[in-house]
């Protein structure tokens, strides 16, 4: 057993030291299989960057109303009457003012202009009253103020400003055919929220000639079971029959359709991919094997064992696709981790999200790239194994 | 023997590696076609679009309405054919999943716009006469098991009935097959007239116009004349051509360009460094043979050609395997995205490019090893000094 | 005997191998009449392989001139020397150097691939040389599939087969053994005779170059010689 390990020790050093010998075709190993470990990393931070920000929106505590089979905030519609319903409900919490701690908000989308791409995008643009920070958690407000009830001003949040032209603090646009003026700056924790636009709301339904109706109503609950207590009174009465949901698991549930295609679309291409870079290290182990051929068969010729062939053989193959592979999540983390992307969201409206590659992504991409260097080491390794000892002495 | 069939014999030589080696070409072009398939099916909009169709949304976003009473005035235009209009209906059939491009339409204006849209006569007639009636695309009707005469139940998601019901009963009066390559009749359309009568809200609101120009020259002047004849109105309006509107929306799903350029681009990198690899490995173990070649009378030239012959015949090999097999998969595709994104087809234009990224791969990857090979010197080769 | 087919007047060669000088020829005069065959030996080192380097045209002299068939060919470009190679001269080597892909009939084929020939006419000379080197039953086989004599067999028909004036051989028997060596050699004795090839052969096998007409020593770049013909 010792022998066989002194054996196996001798010959893997002998295998990577010869491997500078075979720079270049080594480095394209690496090379490949770092591209593929990192088109599927972008993937997974992209997915996940994506599930981060729409899932991160919304508490527990936080129920919101919308019309049943709307799906989204946008094809919502609840009337002043309904609003005033919901405020008898039991369950809601109470705000400073004594009455309960919920916001009436009208969802309506405007158009961008996007700073990448100069093309336009559809933003929300969400008309509130003053409990809109009060319903929610983590709204700050980062720069200026908070918008004046009955004027037209607004704040936005942070992505849009960042990804969006013309939202920079002081500026005047143009939405829904009324000037506004850019007063804030909020911040929401990287939330959904911070890729939208804020408003009074009793202006934007003059605005939009929509009355006294809404689209959501959210209302902060007493704990997070009062959830059932609100359902239970929606059903109950025929004029509400509302869609009542915690506000984490709606956004959770929009959350899973566009993270599942992107990784629905990462994943095949970067097996894909992978089964190219597999075919290039196979090639590159066959070389360095029949290079070595005959240093292996003289050292079977001495009485070393095949077991040592192989295994010198393995480790040169995983040892250059690990090295790929962390310069695939390296390379991905230096480019892409951090960096905004903004898609079209289930709700038809524009969702800004950063890449975000973690640990358990780079644990898979490095992973991806160990299972290209042993199935493209492993047949060559087997040949290595079994190099026939008369090839120690044929020429050349 | 020829000269093709010395540079065949050379490729062949090493079956497996260039077996291994045509497998990574072939896998770059399969994902080139299909991603390059993908995108021009997101593009479809945009390719198909007929150049002297205009839309008009509304300024502030094209989800928000318009009154009908502009179809009238929009008509009076100078340079106008014909205006049509729809309504965006947030369709789906039995349930959320089976989401539905549902639209309410002028009938008759819509489909004198959309001749690719193909309705026997018979069907055309059935369903301008019955204001009840619908008409389905092909692949919707096959996949829902729609026959003509059925009556479907549509919901939406959107608009309720007078009732309070969701759902709306129509008799499927036609079944629509596209007129061209790229043309995606994977929606249905019914009377505007009834959806309005039958609907609580939205009164007498209709979601864009369509229009069809006199010429496409007049389209820029046209389109002045609508904005500014809406212009500080209450709905003021934003008039396109059909092209613009649709590229505008596919942008909205981010910089997909960029997205498929990377990907390809990164497939790329990967053979040109597996194949430049394979290429040069191999002319490094040729070295005696080709001082052989030469020495018995083969021009540096020839031998240029020789290398460079036999990276280009693999790219060739690997890439037309690779089209082939992102043709036949985006066959398969298409039923899967059907109604999603628009027509999955494989474009000659997207294997015409293929071709030119095959031509390119062969010389890069065969340049080096060539100039190599091409610059040996003979008495240093065979070792004869 | 009768007018010269190959002169070298005053040739001199050098190499510089490393930051060394050599110098191989320094003003070697030397003809090689027509239909002759000429045994090169001398140690190593002497310079028999750079002479028939630059007899083939496959490297130049430093000084002094060549001439072919009464033409200069030291001072010709590149490819009109691979020209001139490809029509004038055959190469025999020692370790045959056959194409492992190709079967012999396609080794014999390769330098008429130079030519304008058409497929119908190089079947026809493929066929003519391995039968002149008795081959034709092994067309078909590969470098592989055929014993060391035969590969051997089958790099005489490619250097015969575009109808050179001249034969280059270097230590065409070297890898052989005698037996084979002396069929190979009678083979080249009869190249010689009935076809007219002229033959400079390079051996360090006194036995070999007894089948020549005449042997040249070669020692320190300078020939003494030995007519065996006579």
């Amino acid at each position: 057993m010792a022998r066989t390990l002194a054996q196996i020790n001798a010959v893997t050093s002998m295998n990577l030291r010869s491997m500078p010998q075979r720079l270049w075709t080594s480095l394209s190993t690496v090379v490949a299989v770092a591209l593929v470990t990192g088109v599927l990393l972008a993937f997974l931070a992209m997915s996940n960057g994506f599930r981060t920000t729409v899932r991160g929106t919304g508490s527990p505590d936080v129920a919101i109303f919308m019309r049943k089979g709307g799906g989204g905030e946008l094809n919502s519609i609840i009337t002043r009457e309904q609003v005033l319903l919901i405020e008898e409900a039991k369950g809601i919490a109470t705000a400073a003012d004594g009455k309960p701690l919920m916001s009436a908000e009208m969802y309506a989308v405007v158009d961008g202009i996007k700073r990448s791409s100069g093309t336009k995008a559809n933003l929300p643009l969400r008309g509130v009253g003053p409990n809109a920070v009060g319903v929610r958690r983590g709204i700050r407000i980062a720069a200026g103020r908070m918008f004046r009830t009955g004027t037209p001003e607004l704040v936005v949040g942070r992505a849009v400003s960042k990804q969006f032209k013309g939202f920079e603090l002081g500026r005047t646009v143009r939405l829904a055919s009324q000037n506004w003026t850019v007063v804030g700056e909020f911040d929401a924790g990287g939330s959904v929220f911070e890729s939208e636009i804020w408003a009074d709301i009793a202006l934007l339904q003059g605005l939009y000639q929509r009355g006294s109706t809404v689209q959501t109503v959210r209302a902060r609950m007493e704990n997070t079971n009062a959830l059932k207590g609100l359902i239970d009174y929606s059903e109950a009465d025929p004029r509400l029959k509302l869609d009542v949901r915690a506000e984490s698991d709606f956004y959770a549930t929009q959350s899973r359709g566009i993270s599942d295609l992107i990784l629905y679309m990462g994943w095949p291409l970067a097996i894909a991919m992978s089964f190219g870079a597999l075919a290039g290290a196979l090639n590159t182990m066959y070389a360095s094997v029949d290079a070595r051929m005959r240093e292996i068969a003289t050292m079977r010729a001495i009485g070393f064992g095949g077991l040592p062939a192989f295994v010198g053989t393995m480790t040169e193959s995983l040892l250059l696709s690990a090295v790929g592979g962390v310069i695939g999540a390296l390379a991905t983390f230096v480019l892409f981790d951090g960096i905004s992307a903004a898609t079209l969201g289930s709700n038809f409206t524009q969702v800004v999200f950063s890449l975000k590659l973690t640990p358990e992504l780079v644990l898979q991409g490095v992973i991806l790239a160990l299972v290209i260097g042993f199935a493209g080491g492993v047949f060559p390794a087997w040949r290595a194994a079994r190099v026939p000892l008369l090839a120690a002495f044929r020429d050349q | 023997m020829t000269f093709l069939q010395l540079i065949r014999k050379n490729l062949f030589r090493k079956k497996l590696r260039t077996f291994l080696t045509t497998v990574a070409i072939f896998i770059a072009f399969a994902i080139f076609g299909v991603l390059a398939t993908f995108q021009n099916a997101l593009n479809a909009g945009a390719d198909t679009a007929s150049a002297d169709r205009l839309i008009v949304t509304n300024k502030i976003n094209f989800t928000l309405s318009m009154p009908i009473a502009y179809v009238g005035r929009v008509a009076t235009v100078p340079g106008v054919k014909i205006v049509s209009h729809a309504n965006w209906f947030g369709g789906y059939y039995q349930e959320p999943k089976n989401f539905l491009v549902a639209l309410a339409v002028d009938p008759q204006t819509y489909l004198d716009l959309y001749p690719e849209y193909v309705l026997p006569k018979a069907q055309r007639d059935a369903f301008l006469a019955d204001r009840g009636s619908i008409i389905v695309g092909k692949g919707l009707a096959e996949q829902f098991k729609w026959k003509l005469g059925d009556r479907i139940p549509i919901k939406s998601n959107i608009f309720r009935q007078r009732n309070g019901s969701d759902t709306w009963d129509f008799t499927v009066a036609g079944i629509m097959t596209p007129g061209g390559a790229g043309v995606d009749v994977t929606f249905v359309a019914f009377h505007y007239d009834y959806f309005k009568e039958t609907r609580s809200f939205g009164g007498d609101t209709i979601g864009w116009m369509i229009l069809k120009t006199e010429s496409a020259k007049e389209n820029e002047r046209i389109a002045r004349a609508i904005d500014t004849m809406f212009a500080n109105s209450p709905f003021e309006t934003e008039t396109k051509t059909e092209q613009a509107f649709n590229k505008a929306f596919t942008e909205q799903l981010g910089d997909l360009g960029f997205i498929v350029t990377s990907i390809v681009g990164s497939a790329f990198a990967t053979i040109l460094l597996i194949v430049g690899n394979t290429m040069m490995l191999t002319v490094r173990e040729r070295t005696n043979e080709i001082a052989v070649l030469k020495t018995i009378g083969f021009t540096s030239q020839r031998i240029f050609r020789l290398v460079i012959g036999e990276s280009l015949l693999l790219a060739m090999i690997g890439g037309l395997l690779g089209l082939g097999a992102a043709f036949a998969l985006s066959l398969a595709l298409a039923n899967m995205f059907a109604g999603r994104i628009g027509v999955l087809a494989f474009s000659p234009g997207t294997a015409l490019i293929g071709v030119g990224l095959m031509l390119a791969l062969g010389f890069l990857t065969g340049l080096l090893p060539a100039v190599r090979a091409m610059r040996l010197d003979v008495v240093t080769a065979l070792g004869r000094k | 005997m009768s007018e010269a087919l190959i002169v070298l007047k005053s040739v001199g060669k050098r190499y510089t191998r490393g930051k060394q000088k050599v110098q191989i020829f320094d003003h070697l005069d030397m003809a090689i009449p027509k239909q002759d065959f000429v045994a090169v030996m001398g140690p190593s080192g002497s310079g028999k392989t750079t002479l028939l380097n630059l007899l083939g045209g496959i490297d130049r002299p430093s000084e002094g001139q060549i001439q072919f068939d009464g033409k200069r060919m030291d001072n010709l470009g590149e490819s009109r020397l691979a020209a001139f190679r490809a029509s004038n001269v055959g190469f025999i080597f020692q370790f045959y150097n056959l194409m492992p892909m190709l079967s012999a009939a396609q080794n014999v084929e390769l330098p008429l691939l130079l030519t304008s020939l058409g497929p119908k006419a190089r079947r026809e000379r493929v066929k003519t040389a391995l039968a002149i080197v008795s081959l034709s039953d092994r067309a078909r086989h590969k470098p592989s599939e055929l014993s060391g004599g035969q590969q051997q067999r089958v790099a005489i028909a490619r250097a015969i087969v575009s109808d050179p004036k001249l034969l280059l051989c270097d230590e065409p028997t070297g890898d052989l053994d005698r037996e084979t060596a002396g069929e190979i050699l009678g083979m080249l004795q009869t190249l010689n005779r009935d076809l007219g090839k002229t033959i400079v052969m390079v051996t360090h096998d006194p036995e070999a170059a007894r089948f020549a007409k005449r042997i040249l020593h070669l020692d320190k770049g300078h020939f003494s010689e030995k007519d065996l013909s006579a």
